[in-house]
């Protein structure tokens, strides 16, 4: 087998371990291992350590989002849904932070009393990055106050791929809770 | 209804005898219309499983590791002739109402 289609492997049963937060240990360990056996069998099927035959593998097997959401309903595991206050969250993990801060705490918060994410969503919502569009404001307040306008190009530079970096990284951090949200919420539907 | 449904064409496939969890998966996922994926199939399994429908045993393989088989236990097979009776019910009452009347 491949390294990539190893990791890509990897990947999916861990992202497939941590969707399923919620559901009792026993439960949690037996899917991940039958579904880790189905892998094995097919690569073996398959004969091909191709990374596009694993990727259809995948596939097949289905988002582990779909899955957990699937024996969540069969285990009876009560299903959050998403309302008012993930999407407060959201905003305030985002934008909070510009109300000295303390939107940004309310935010963070909201965040980890919800039941819609999973923790390691919930270590991305706080870690990636702290204060939300605040910080890189907060930063280049700083810098254009301390600045005597003799900065080389570089110099400049520098800041703005960090200033960007930082815009770029809450944007995506608002942009993937608020799709896990859907995810997680829109696929829990009841029999 | 698809959901409460799966669970005993699972348990009729295993009727017939028992079956590798590989193979069984792909009979159901290659019907049309019965699963949205074939990892769904692995939680219903496991649920079976706790509920005593279903066992799961090892068995040696010619080639490669020992495999997981899964096997109807008497309470299964209870169960699922339970259901072939409810179900063919159901199915001529709902029948009675939706099918076309060409006569009328």
């Amino acid at each position: 087998m491949t390294r990539s289609s190893q990791q890509l492997i990897d990947d999916y049963l861990r992202r497939l371990d941590r969707e399923l937060e919620g559901l009792p240990r026993a439960r949690r360990r037996e899917v991940v291992e039958e579904i880790s056996e189905h892998i094995d069998e097919a690569q073996a099927e398959a004969n091909g350590d191709g990374e596009a035959a694993t990727l259809n593998l995948l596939e097949r097997l289905g988002d582990p989002s779909e899955i957990a959401a699937e024996a969540r309903a069969r285990f009876g595991v009560r299903v959050e849904s998403a309302g008012v206050l993930e999407v407060a969250a959201i905003i305030l993990l985002l934008v909070g932070g510009l109300l000295f801060g303390l939107g940004w705490l309310v935010g963070v918060a909201l965040l980890w009393s919800s039941g819609v994410w999973t923790t390691h969503d919930k270590l991305l919502g706080t870690f990636i990055f702290p204060g939300g569009l605040a910080l890189p404001l907060f930063i280049f307040t700083v810098w254009a106050a301390g600045s005597s306008g003799s900065q080389s190009f570089l110099e400049v530079f520098a800041w703005m791929i960090v200033l960007v970096g930082l815009v770029a990284g809450s944007l995506a951090t608002a942009i993937h809770l608020a799709r896990r949200m859907r995810a997680r919420s829109a696929l829990a539907v009841p029999t | 209804m698809r959901r409460g449904t799966l669970q005993y064409c699972v348990l009729a496939l295993l009727s017939e005898q028992e079956r590798y969890g590989f193979d069984l998966v792909r009979e159901l996922a290659e019907v049309d219309g019965m699963v949205t994926s074939e990892g769904t199939i692995y939680p219903l399994l496991s649920r079976l499983r706790r509920d005593g429908l279903v066992e799961s045993f090892w068995q040696e393989s010619s080639a490669g590791p020992p495999r997981r088989y899964y096997r109807l236990t008497e309470s299964g097979r209870i169960a699922l002739d339970g259901f072939r009776g409810e179900w063919g019910r159901f199915r001529d009452a709902v029948d009675h109402f939706i099918a076309r009347r060409t006569t009328s």
